[in-house]
């Protein structure tokens, strides 16, 4: 059995507040397998995003406490890193794209100029070295005029097409590991189907493992290949996707499956 | 072309209400200066007479535009006390307010905004609160006190005697460091604690937008996150607020710093203006702030949109 | 926990800003001893000798024309009161009801005029608007007041439009709106006390305002006329300073500075209780 590539101990998240601490992620443990596309599965509040973000070390010190046994990417404890070091590694080896493709991009900044960037601080390119790369990464999620989208504004773009930039960001530097919050519950349903497509496509391509968090099971019957369950920022099933349709261990689980698919099977 | 000219027209608005107030409060309720020039044995034609000439027995519209008139067409007439033509007066003296305000105003912001973005980036740590409570500090402080003190200080012998009391004597570049440099202290540590706080503010909140996470989730450094996106970001409320403060700063400021520090510019030939009673040089004044204020406002519209992208 | 007890619970635990309150709340002591006979009566007596320097006599020293500075410092608390409470008080108030009206009429002529003169008054320079009303008024010592209400009721007015036109739109105003009662109404009745927030923090802002101006106008000879107040011992003390006597200069300055430093520290607090969100902390 190979080693998983993300390896997630005992993770704890608690916000830290005057009167009453809160426990948002409990405990939670998973691994994450080469080339394979892990769903997190469950309802608003969960603890989904706040699991993710601990892991990315986005959350900011002051408000949360994280505590984790370990947070394995590639050998390496992530949660021992200290902040320069884990800089160097967000971005490049483990990359998150979020829910809200409307705010997540810089309003003041062209889509080029965020992309090349990214490959400027990582791979070390020089402008004219992160132009061309940036235009080849925009072609492989699927824009046929890349020049234009170098220069727009993300004010000029749709929902999808910011996503889709996103994920060119996302992906430039050929990550171990890629956590896709919820990309596409903000857009349309034609256009989800386009983004998760290239995401799966891009994650085969250069094996990236794909951590995809999401409420909808639809969308984990299509893509994934395992699946977590959250509830109330605890686990409480892992399973691969097959199994998790046709023998749900957890009462929980089974519920899940009958509020969304019940209608479906019926 | 829409735009400005709807801009245009909001602006001549303005001009027409400024113009207004000053007039009715200075002119329509003024001193009426009948007797002054007459003198006291005067017969009722010659009052009359001087009536017809001040312009009194007009009505109330035909004064008011025959002011606006004055106005537009820049003749400002003579100044009461020295009989000095107004638009020499201005001339003399706006490019030595300029001079002696500037310096401090721009130096006041970057350094509001610099300490801004220091205790943004704190934010809830020592520096920050020192920074706040530094600001909250000079809030508290009178502008008179701060000049007082400063003079007191560095002007004279029971301080270190560094630069002159008052005046301006400036030859050179030399001499204007040495006249420019006590307003110019008094100007920035006055502003420097509103600045601090506002900027201070408007970072924070830039902070806590959904593009700056994902800057942060690509490895950016805090240093890059403030300097490049956060301050970028802010550039529209940044300007609001500098160009707003202009008259308040740069025109009452320059009135009390002129006049205290003996500074002939225009703040204090309008406090003198005011003391005397001085009309002619006071609606001119008034008038060209206004139209001053409404052109900067009028700019800064344009600059919003070399500025932030999104303006169309 | 209802809203105003929470509010009061969080002001309590601010330890700068309850300080800030105690300052305050000893200062209008002070005022009211002023007010009501018992301190500071002496402050026009010329009883001391020139600059003389502080004794049993005369707490702070006297000043070039023999009055105590300590007595004259303290009678200016009264001074820099009922200037702050006039000032803070009408200027709210008339802000408030303006930018209820505005932001009720909203995109109407009526907003569009209140826009309007807001614009125009914040477009002249203060100073210049209060001589030119000085003028106008020839002399009578309401010219300061008037200047300042006129001047700055106009942020209170901005942020209270805002917040009616957020409130406008809520659910429990369009009820009102449908059984029927009358705009005005609703408006001064159930829309504008949910303003009270801002209009307390705007209150406490410009009663700060309200006395740095007086300082500043004393010492250009338009602002307190009789009586004495900090702004017109500063304005004394320019002149002393040079001659190297400082006791007016310093108590004055001093005082002056505890009031704002407390009344700002109250009014951040303030800010901070009653939305720890949007406070600038």
């Amino acid at each position: 059995m190979k080693h998983p590539v993300l390896s997630v101990r005992k993770l704890s998240v608690t916000r830290r507040q005057p009167d009453r601490a809160s426990t948002v992620v409990d405990s939670v443990s998973f691994d994450l397998n080469q080339s394979e596309v892990l769903a997190v599965v469950g309802e608003s509040g969960c603890g989904k995003t706040k699991t993710a973000e601990a892991v990315m070390g986005l959350l900011p010190c002051d408000t949360w406490d994280v505590q984790a046994e370990s947070i394995e990417l590639d050998g390496t404890n992530l949660a021992a890193l200290s902040a320069a070091a884990m800089r160097k590694v967000r971005g490049r080896k483990i990359s998150m794209i979020f829910q809200e493709p409307l705010t997540a991009l810089d309003p003041v900044f062209t889509a080029g100029n965020q992309l090349c960037s990214v490959l400027c601080r990582h791979q070390g390119m020089t402008t004219k070295a992160a132009r061309t790369s940036s235009m080849a990464m925009l072609e492989r999620v699927g824009f046929a005029e890349p020049d234009h989208i170098m220069r727009s504004y993300p004010h000029q773009l749709s929902g999808g097409m910011r996503q889709r930039i996103m994920i060119a960001m996302a992906m430039a530097c050929q990550p171990r590991v890629l956590i896709a919050d919820e990309p596409t519950t903000a857009l349309d349903v034609t256009t989800q189907a386009q983004v998760l497509r290239q995401l799966t496509r891009l994650g085969e391509e250069y094996g990236t493992s794909i951590l995809l968090i999401t409420h909808d099971l639809g969308v984990v019957a299509q893509y994934c290949d395992r699946a977590v369950v959250m509830r109330d920022g605890r686990t409480v099933e892992e399973a691969p996707v097959p199994k998790l349709f046709s023998e749900p261990q957890h009462e929980y689980t089974r519920q899940l499956l009958n509020a969304t698919m019940g209608v479906r099977s019926a | 072309m829409r735009f400005a000219l709807s801009k245009i027209a909001h602006g001549l608005l303005l001009i027409l209400g400024v113009t207004l107030i000053s007039f009715t409060l200075m002119v329509w309720f003024g001193p009426d200066q009948t007797y002054s020039l007459v003198g006291k044995n005067a017969t009722p034609e010659q009052i009359a007479e001087i009536r017809h000439e001040l312009g009194y027995d007009q009505p109330f519209a035909r004064r008011y535009g025959g002011y606006l008139a004055q106005l537009f067409t820049l003749n400002l007439g003579a100044s009461n006390s020295s009989g000095e033509p107004v638009s020499q007066i201005l001339k003399r003296t706006v490019p030595v307010t300029l001079a002696l305000m500037i310096p401090g105003f721009v130096l006041g912001n970057l350094l509001g905004i610099a300490l801004g973005l220091l205790s943004a980036q704190h934010k809830g740590r020592w520096i920050d609160r020192l920074v706040t409570g530094l600001s909250v500090t000079g809030m508290s402080i009178s502008f008179l006190v701060i000049i007082i003190f400063l003079q007191v200080l560095l002007s004279t012998p029971y301080g270190l005697n560094l630069f002159p009391v008052r005046g301006w004597q400036v030859d050179d570049p030399g001499s204007y460091l040495r006249y420019v440099a006590v307003p110019t202290l008094s100007l920035v540590f006055v502003t420097l604690g509103y600045n601090t706080r506002f900027y201070r503010a408007v970072f924070v909140e830039e902070s806590g937008r959904d593009h700056i996470r994902t800057a942060r989730a690509f490895g950016a450094s805090t240093a890059t996150i403030l300097w490049k996106h956060v301050l970028k970001n802010s550039m529209v409320p940044v300007l609001t607020r500098i160009m707003f403060s202009i008259p308040l700063v740069v025109i009452s400021g320059s009135l009390l710093i002129e006049s205290y520090f003996g500074i002939p510019g225009v703040g204090k030939v309008t406090f003198d203006a005011i003391t005397s009673g001085d009309q002619p040089v006071l609606k001119a004044v008034v008038g060209l702030t206004a139209v001053a204020f409404v052109l900067i406002q009028i700019l800064t519209d344009f600059i919003y949109k070399l500025v932030d992208p999104r303006i169309a | 926990m209802d809203p105003a007890n929470r509010t009061w619970q969080r002001l309590r635990k601010d330890k700068a800003g309850f300080m800030g309150l105690v300052i305050v709340l000893a200062f209008f002591l002070i005022a009211l001893g002023v007010w009501s006979g018992i301190l500071g009566q002496g402050w026009s007596e010329a009883g001391g000798g020139r600059w003389e320097a502080p004794g049993k006599a005369h707490w702070f020293g006297t000043n070039l024309l023999g009055q105590d500075i300590f007595q004259r410092a303290v009678y200016s608390v009264r001074t820099a009161f009922e200037i702050g409470f006039v000032v803070s008080v009408l200027s709210t108030l008339l802000g408030a009801i303006l930018g209820a009206l505005a932001g009720w009429y909203s995109n109407t002529w009526a907003d569009s005029t209140i826009l309007w003169i807001k614009g125009v008054l914040d477009s002249i320079p203060f100073y210049l608007f209060v001589a030119a009303v000085a003028f106008a008024l020839q002399g009578k010592p309401w010219a300061m007041h008037l200047a300042m209400i006129a001047t700055f009721w106009t942020t209170t007015g901005r942020l209270v439009r805002a917040e009616v036109m957020k409130i406008k739109s809520r659910e429990f105003i369009l009820s009102a709106r449908t059984i029927g009662l009358p705009d005005l109404l609703i408006l001064f009745r159930h829309v504008l006390p949910n303003t009270l927030h801002i209009l307390f923090i705007q209150s406490s802002i410009a009663f700060v305002a309200a006395i740095k101006t007086e300082v500043i106008l004393s010492f250009l000879g338009l602002g307190v006329q009789d009586g004495v107040s900090w702004g017109l011992m500063l304005a004394e003390s320019t002149q002393e300073v040079l001659a190297g006597h400082f006791n007016n200069f310093l108590a004055a300055s001093l005082m002056l500075f505890v009031l704002l430093m407390g009344f700002n520290l109250l009014s951040d607090a303030l800010q901070e209780a009653f939305d720890p969100q949007q406070a600038a902390l």
